[in-house]
């Protein structure tokens, strides 16, 4: 398992995906077994309507009445994206950052292995990391699905595992980049969380201001999360949030090659 | 042909802090190479930069021909390196860190590792996590050596080896150079680095103060003595031998400090009855100090 970069990388993380998939799995199942008494709440359109707009918007409830939009509401437009967040960012900041911070790069570095290759094999390790969980988020999905007749379609959950994968994808590899770019962990974690809260302040308030919602299309929160993200098709938004994470990634790599590395 | 590590006025800022100021340096082919210093004197920071970890902020470095910016992987390849404060893989066994830089690396015949990690005693099957720091210092010793590079640079290598296991890694330092490599390791302490390196250069604040043979260096060198009489100490005969710069006492005891051999001395010594002989090891600062006197005394 450490013949390379990538190999390693996928090694380090199969513990923390292990336990991830093992919480993933338990937070679907047991969301989803709450759907058969929500569903039978005899006045459930009568109580949702009484929730303010925005709210309405942000959580799509006027969907609340089917599993998949009880499941976009309860799960996939909150408590999903924060925790593919958690798991993108911390494990992007250790990747570089991380094992500059512990010593252990010094030596990986004066190897033939550049340090583009370095950061490229990494990406592709946590790509992969994330695929996995995002998997483990689709599956678990058809599984509650089934096991509480909730009517979500495999394309519909294959779409909102997607979405979950690259909200994580688009932050762990900004995390990633930003520990290539400095050598620190804290601000390897502390400017993609800093920019996930402000592009979810951005998508809320787009969706309560007015003079907001012409930005809304620039929020990664948006491009993830409107009209879904359990949805029939596949969005084109999605493209930008992959397009951003290649990019954070292409400006790291030429900082990372010219910077000195930090001595422990 | 080329000088295996070539450095030009190399310049190195950190901030306002001027860490590295102008070294020239040029080390052959099938030399040991020693580099001395004080803590903070910029000797780690001349290492980084010609392993390649450090952008120097002026002039140049070349290693084995290669500039340590332009073609640093090139370089990288034909170097092998053991950082000051070396840090493998806790979860990692001894030998699967070594396979992951092997496979990194590529070219490496696992034989040498296993006779390597032998001749140092270390257990390549346990964790790097329990081992103890000089366990750790020889997987670092190992993964700068396994791939018989053209080049060493250690920094401060024997941190924590017991001494018969200094003594190998000297041995295994002297294969190197036998076989044509070059070694280049830094350390504070002269005794660690007489015994094996054929020139030595010493640095302080960034500067490269000298150059010079091992064996002119020693000959510098001032050294402290006390010398336990079983009489008075006979102070003014002492003081009267040739290379003797100090003499102080107390009680039976002279204190010395005495430039180059001590032969001498001792003969001279020697009639007056000596009781006990504690020979202190040549500071790095004393030595620094004679050659700014000479310095000062040519400006």
């Amino acid at each position: 398992m450490t013949a390379y970069v990538f190999t390693k990388t996928l090694r380090d993380q199969r513990r923390a995906l292990i336990a991830w998939s093992i919480g993933v799995t338990a937070l679907v199942v047991v969301e989803g077994a709450l759907w058969p008494s929500v569903r039978d709440m005899p006045n459930l359109d009568e109580f949702l309507a009484g929730y303010p707009d925005a709210l309405k918007e942000a959580f799509n409830l006027a969907a609340m009445t089917t599993g998949t939009g009880f499941l976009n509401a309860e799960l996939y437009t909150l408590v999903l994206p924060i925790l593919f967040l958690v798991f993108g960012i911390s494990r992007g900041a250790r990747l570089v950052a991380g094992e500059e911070e512990s010593g252990t790069l010094e030596v990986v570095l004066v190897t033939p292995v550049s340090t583009t290759r370095l950061l490229l094999e990494k990406a592709a390790g946590l790509l992969t990391a994330l695929c996995l969980l995002g998997a483990v988020a689709g599956v678990s999905t058809l599984i509650a699905s089934a096991l509480f007749s909730m009517g979500v379609s495999p394309a519909g959950a294959a779409v909102g595992a997607l979405s979950m994968m690259l909200l994580g994808l688009e932050y762990g590899f900004l995390a990633l980049a930003v520990g290539a770019m400095t050598g620190r962990r804290s601000l390897a974690v502390g400017v993609p969380s800093v920019a996930a809260v402000a592009a979810y302040v951005l998508y809320v308030g787009g969706l309560m201001v007015d003079s907001l919602s012409g930005w809304l299309a620039w929020s990664p929160f948006h491009q993830a999360l409107s009209e879904g993200p359990i949805a029939s098709g596949l969005p084109f938004r999605y493209a930008w949030m992959v397009l951003a994470a290649v990019v954070v990634v292409a400006v790291a790599a030429p900082v990372f090659a010219r910077r000195d590395i930090r001595a422990t | 042909m080329h000088p295996v590590v070539e450095t030009q006025g190399l310049t190195k800022r950190f901030g306002p802090h001027l860490a590295l100021d102008g070294i020239d340096l040029s080390i052959a082919a099938g030399e040991i190479f020693g580099y001395l210093g004080p803590n903070g004197a910029g000797k780690t920071t001349t290492i980084r930069i010609l392993a390649g970890l450090l952008q120097p902020s002026a002039g140049r470095a070349a290693v084995l021909g290669l500039d340590v910016v332009r073609q640093r992987d090139l370089m990288q390849a034909r170097l092998g390196y053991l950082p000051g404060n070396f840090v493998g893989y806790d979860d990692l066994s001894g030998e699967q860190y070594l396979r992951y830089l092997a496979n990194l690396r590529g070219g490496v015949e696992w034989h040498v590792v296993v006779t390597m990690a032998k001749r140092l005693d270390l257990d390549l099957g346990r964790r790097i996590g329990v081992l103890s720091h000089g366990n750790r210092q020889k997987v670092g010793i190992v993964q700068a050596l396994m791939h018989h590079p053209e080049l060493v640079i250690l920094d401060e290598p024997t941190t924590g080896l017991d001494p018969i296991i200094q003594r190998e890694f000297l041995g295994l330092l002297a294969d190197v150079r036998d076989a044509g490599g070059t070694v280049f390791l830094s350390s504070h302490i002269l005794s660690e680095v007489e015994a094996v390196a054929d020139r030595v250069g010493i640095i302080r604040d960034g500067r490269l103060v000298v150059v010079e043979s091992v064996e002119r260096l020693k000959h510098r060198a001032v050294r402290r003595m006390d010398l336990t009489f079983v009489g008075a100490p006979p102070l003014e005969v002492l003081s009267s031998v040739a290379g003797v710069r100090e003499v102080t006492s107390s009680g039976s005891t002279a204190h010395l400090a005495v430039e180059g051999s001590t032969a001498k001395l001792l003969a001279v010594a020697a009639p007056h009855g000596i009781e006990q002989i504690v020979t202190h090891e040549p500071d790095l600062e004393e030595i620094f100090l004679a050659y700014y006197e000479r310095t000062d005394r040519l400006a």
